[in-house]
């Protein structure tokens, strides 16, 4: 503001431009970003739209963003037609425990690959962090065939399990506990502490940031993940949210009003996580450079 | 680090509320998953009680009462059989039934389109159903619709039977042909008559449109075949689709663009919703949209298609499968022809209107045909006189895409037809190799 002021009244020919300058590249960035929220933000507004729409209006073209009448009978017609609670809560308690557990099993692991000495760390790290380069649809099988013998197919242990481990989360650990002041735990150990210690009381409280930022990561994987829970669930007391949406889809024609309906209730606790723990999925994507 | 540390203890207090409710519930669903072992076949210990698995796609959303009704009418017959129904959406069903097979937990009996079918029989993941039939001392192959029995042989095989079909027709608003004094379309026509039908039909100034028929791989095949042309020569180890003949038919479905047949109406749904308003006057669908139209405010009516050298249609059959590796053959035989061909499963779905049984006898349409609106319902029978089943090849699902991206090439104008035709045919030939 000073700055602004002092330019003003000395109100050269060269600071002027300057003052343009900016003021055009500020609107185009502005304008670029305007135009990218929009872009971002009109599926959303399109599927909210949708959930309030009568099957009827939805059928008249043009397409209509502003639904009239608004019809909320499609949110009681999931909840009393559908097991949307059934589903939410199995999908709720899935990426509960799977968050807890992942965070769990990584905190560990990124500690003893931060801190502890032992042979073939590294070697065994860089394999571990290799295992991201693989993807979910070629280990789909053999994951399958796992739990088959374990005799889990079909069962909240087998939507659980292959989640509690996660290259990704350990490395994300790793990294931070790495950038903690090695001298903390120093103290600790001389004042007779061991592992086990220095990691509850020292590490894990300084890493808080990138524990939070890794919980709604793996809190919104679990949500979304489709693919695996339609393969290894068959009973519809199992399903998740997502698996249950997808029976919603005929084969010839499908009902998008309750469809949409339902989607809205599956994509508000998701809002609810990411709000909360905005800040830190942001640090964890300059953190990591990865996108969960 | 204050809300942070709140958001992770309202996290971890939901984890272990929810955990909590879900483990409880988890139990009794763990200890029905354990499926009967050892393969005794039913007629020696009949009293044997033996659960199998029916993996479907056409029940869920709308069949799932009446899928229901037939498995406890089954059930009440084969009281040491129960029958457990899973579904997926068409969409995600192969990925899903794919990983099952391939891990060897294939569910027992399951439900396949005509050109999966042929490419899970040549994989071996079918049970052969020859040797079940004919043990069967009072099962009749007549009982189904010959030709939809026969297109699941293979390699002198029976490797599945066909539980339902549709076909596809000529929708017509009758309103709107009355309005333009146009006659009616009927079993006689031809391409041209619907050409003609169509200018002055199509009314510019009311958004109104002659006809409207999908650019894609399906249809393409059907009207090529309506042309006298084939898909693959007679060895089926080149295209033939991109000759004259067939050059003729992908002009058919493109040269209606924007003359007669509107060029926006190629979203989901959008055609649907075309006609649904009024403003489409002929429509090539399928007769499993009778349900959605039976309360548009103008009267609508069928026709079969029109065809050029000669009359072709869509035959879409699903069939259902026993997998080879059932520990149960006997039941699943006995599932599988009760499923299909018993009055009692047949009654269920033609009151449902939930697709058509693919048996022989009529009188049992006789609900089915009697409804009203289309007047002429007997249509869907009389198209059966004249089908054509999808060309199939392994690479099944890329020949499709190969097919309709080169049409739509064409459409966008980005390739002229015999450019794109050849294009396709290329690549098409590529995966015979």
């Amino acid at each position: 503001m000073v700055e602004l002021v002092r330019a003003n009244s000395l109100a050269g020919t060269g600071t002027r431009k300057v003052r343009w300058g900016r003021l055009v590249s500020r609107t185009v960035i502005y304008a670029a970003l305007t135009a990218g929220g929009l872009a971002m933000i009109f599926p959303f507004l399109w599927m909210l739209s949708t959930s309030f729409q009568s099957a009827g209006a939805l059928l008249v073209p043009p397409p209509q963003l502003i639904p009239s009448p608004i019809e909320l009978g499609n949110y009681a017609e999931i909840a009393s037609a559908f097991p949307l609670w059934r589903f939410l809560a199995n999908s709720l308690g899935v990426a509960a425990v799977a968050t807890v557990l992942q965070v769990a099993t990584s905190a560990m692991a990124g500690y003893a690959f931060a801190r502890l000495r032992f042979r073939g760390r590294d070697a065994l790290f860089l394999l571990y962090i290799a295992t991201l380069m693989v993807p979910l649809q070629v280990t789909i099988l053999p994951l399958f065939v796992e739990m088959k013998y374990l005799g889990l197919v079909d069962s909240y242990g087998a939507l659980v399990l292959p989640a509690i481990a996660s290259a990704f989360g350990t490395f994300l650990l790793r990294q931070a506990f790495l950038g903690l002041p090695r001298e903390l735990e120093e103290a600790a150990f001389m004042d007779g502490a061991g592992h086990l210690t220095v990691f509850r009381r020292i590490v894990l409280p300084l890493a808080m940031p990138a524990i939070a930022t890794l919980a709604v990561f793996s809190f919104v994987a679990s949500w979304n993940s489709f693919l695996w829970p339609l393969i290894i669930v068959n009973s519809p007391d199992l399903m998740t949210l997502p698996v249950g949406l997808s029976n919603l889809q005929g084969r010839y024609a499908t009902a998008w009003n309750l469809l949409m309906a339902g989607s809205t209730v599956a994509v508000v606790p998701i809002l609810i996580v990411y709000v909360i723990g905005q800040k830190y999925v942001i640090r964890g994507v300059t953190l990591s450079g990865l996108k969960g | 680090m204050r809300p942070v540390s709140r958001a992770l203890a309202a996290i971890a207090a939901t984890a272990i509320v929810v955990g909590a409710c879900s483990g409880a519930t988890s139990s009794p669903s763990a200890s029905t998953d354990a499926s009967p072992s050892g393969g005794a076949p039913s007629a020696s210990a009949p009293a044997e009680q033996v659960t199998l698995t029916y993996f479907t796609f056409s029940a869920a959303p709308d069949h799932l009462a009446d899928l229901d009704a037939i498995v406890q009418a089954f059930e009440q017959k084969n009281p040491n059989i129960s029958i457990e129904v899973q579904t997926a959406a068409y969409t995600d069903y192969f990925t899903k039934l794919q990983t099952q097979v391939a891990s060897g937990s294939a569910p027992d009996t399951f439900e396949l389109n005509y050109e999966n079918s042929v490419a899970y029989a040549s994989s071996g993941a079918l049970l052969d159903l020859t040797p079940l039939a004919s043990a069967d001392a009072d099962f009749d192959p007549s009982v189904y619709y010959p030709k939809a029995y026969e297109v699941f042989q293979a390699d002198g095989r029976q490797f599945g039977v066909p539980e339902q079909f549709s076909d596809v027709l000529l929708f017509y608003n009758k309103d709107l042909f009355d309005a333009a004094d146009v006659d009616y379309p009927d079993a006689s026509w031809t391409w041209e008559d619907e050409r003609a039908a169509a200018e002055k039909l199509t009314d510019a100034a009311n958004g109104v449109w002659g006809h409207f028929q999908p650019i894609q791989f399906f249809e393409f095949y059907k009207v090529l075949a309506q042309n006298g042309g084939s898909f693959f020569s007679a060895d089926g180890t080149t295209s033939t689709f991109n000759d004259a003949k067939g050059v003729e038919a992908a002009n058919w479905l493109i040269g209606k663009l924007d003359k007669t047949m509107p060029s926006d109406a190629f979203g989901p749904d959008q055609d649907s919703a075309l006609f649904k308003s009024g403003k489409l006057a002929m429509w090539h669908t399928g007769i499993w949209l009778f349900p959605a139209l039976a309360d548009v405010p103008f009267a609508w009516d069928v026709s079969v298609e029109p065809g050029n050298v000669r009359k072709a249609h869509h035959f879409f059959a699903n069939a259902v499968v026993a997998s080879a590796t059932t520990a149960h053959p006997n039941e699943a035989w006995a599932w599988l022809r009760f499923l299909t061909s018993s009055e009692e499963a047949v009654t269920v779905r033609v009151d449902a209107s939930w697709e058509l049984a693919a048996v022989a006898d009529q009188s049992l349409f006789e609900p089915y045909l009697s409804q009203t609106p289309p007047d002429n319902r007997a249509a869907v029978f009389d198209a059966l006189a004249d089908i054509v089943t999808p060309p199939v090849i392994e690479q099944q699902s890329q020949m499709q895409d190969i097919v309709s991206q080169a049409l739509e090439k064409a459409r966008l104008g980005q390739l002229s037809v015999e450019e794109a035709l050849n294009e396709a045919a290329a690549q098409v030939d590529a995966l015979l190799q």
